[in-house]
Order: structure tokens, then sequence, then C-alpha cells
């Protein structure tokens, strides 16, 4: 919720950019109606409906049976959220694509209570927008992938 | 306006103390703890798609059930994609 909000804010920014913003949850599109509703946001809210592209980006891991017990205590039940009877889980990610389809930014975290800042995409859009409009063309995958930091080897 | 992983950390910190309004047993933060390190020693975060490599496309429903597809939001410009677990 904190990291939707945090989206939002900086949603004006990114749109002055030229780029869009997407968040994909596994959770049915009941509870991503409210939730948009609730948060007021501009950008969509996708259901990732058993997990299928996550599985893609390679970020699904299956929740311990000892926290699945503790989260069903809760009333957490994926079940009913995700219809997820597995008790899998996207780990937080968070990727900057660029117009060819490639990757251009990846902040991935196990540990989910660490997010990368969203002033980070702005800055990372920026560096893609400017090689853009110096170039006039569009970016090209993989040769300067140095230029936008990859969070995942902390 | 504080940063992201501020607010995080100040959540993180009332949530863990046990103290209400969450009342979170100690029991209940340890196994989250182990949970997140195991997690962390699977090596699965290394495994995960990274810079360089090519984003799959997707066309998934929206809140209001409008499909969306990842290659016409391309068209537009660079995409930013958050992957969020849940609101629960």
């Amino acid at each position: 919720m904190m990291e939707l909000e945090a989206l939002q804010e900086i949603h004006s920014q990114v749109s002055g950019l030229g780029a869009q913003i997407v968040v994909l949850t596994p959770e049915l599109e009941r509870y991503t109606r409210a939730l948009h509703n609730k948060l007021n946001l501009t950008y969509d809210i996708l259901t990732d409906l058993h997990l299928t592209t996550a599985e893609e980006f390679r970020l699904v891991f299956v929740l311990p049976d000892y926290l699945r017990d503790l989260y069903k205590s809760f009333g957490k039940t994926l079940d009913r959220f995700h219809d997820e009877r597995e008790y899998r889980l996207p780990m937080p990610a968070r990727y900057v694509i660029d117009m060819e389809g490639i990757i251009r930014a990846a902040g991935v975290n196990a540990d989910y209570t660490i997010r990368p800042e969203p002033s980070e995409i702005v800055r990372q859009l920026r560096a893609l927008t400017i090689r853009l409009g110096h170039t006039g063309d569009s970016i090209r995958g993989g040769k300067q992938s140095g230029e936008c930091h990859a969070n995942t080897s902390r | 306006m504080a940063g992201l992983q501020e607010r995080l950390d100040e959540f993180k910190k009332a949530f863990e103390s046990g103290a209400p309004p969450y009342n979170a047993p100690h029991e209940a933060i340890e196994r989250m703890h182990r949970a997140t390190a195991e997690l962390k020693a699977s090596g699965l975060e290394n495994g995960a798609l990274k810079v360089g490599d090519r984003a799959p496309s997707f066309t998934l429903f929206n809140q209001d059930h409008v499909p969306v597809a990842s290659t016409d939001l391309l068209r537009e410009g660079p995409l930013v994609v958050s992957f969020f677990r849940g609101h629960w």
C-alpha cells in the first residue's frame, strides 16, 4: 500500500517523461478495483492471475507452511484474495523497460520490507529519455545496461 | 515527504514492537524473519530477470476489467512495471 502511494506521488513526473506505470498483482479484480478507488490511483493495477507473468519474470516463490498457517490465522487467506491454493507470491520487484522491450533497470529483493525508492525510477527514466532525445533513435537493448542500477545483488 | 523506505522502516518498527495497534506476537515476527532469511538464502532473487534481459510481454485485465497489453504501452514510451503481492 505504501508502495502504491509512493508510486502515485511520482506518477505525474513519470507521465511527463512520456512513460507509464503499471502495477501487477496476483489479487483478483474485485480487490484491485477497491484498492484503486481507495487510493485514488491514476495508473492501472493489473491482475496477474495465478502469477503467470510473475513466473516469466522469475519472481515466484511458495510461502513456507509455517508462514501460510500464520497468515491463515490472521485471515489473510490467499485462496480468497488470489485464488491461489499453493500460496505462491511474487517477490517485490520493479522494472524499467525501454521501448524495445529491454529491461533497463531492475530492483528485486527477497526481503519484502526493502523497496527501491520511486525517485530512482524518475532518475532512471530521465537517463533513458535523454538518450532518446540525443540519438533520435529508440533505445537499443543490452549495450548500455551499466548505466542503470540493478539492485539485485545486495 | 519521507522516502518510501523510511516509511516502510517506520511501519516495521511499529509492527515488530508488538504494541497496539498491530499487537504482533513475538512468535509471529520470528516466523516472518525466518521465512525472509530462507528466501534470501535460496538465491531466488539472483535468478529473476535483470538489466539487459528482454521483458516478457503480457496482456492482463486492469481494475475496470479492460485488457491492457504491454506491447501497446511500449509503443507510447518506456514502461515501469512494479510487482505487488497484495493489499492484505
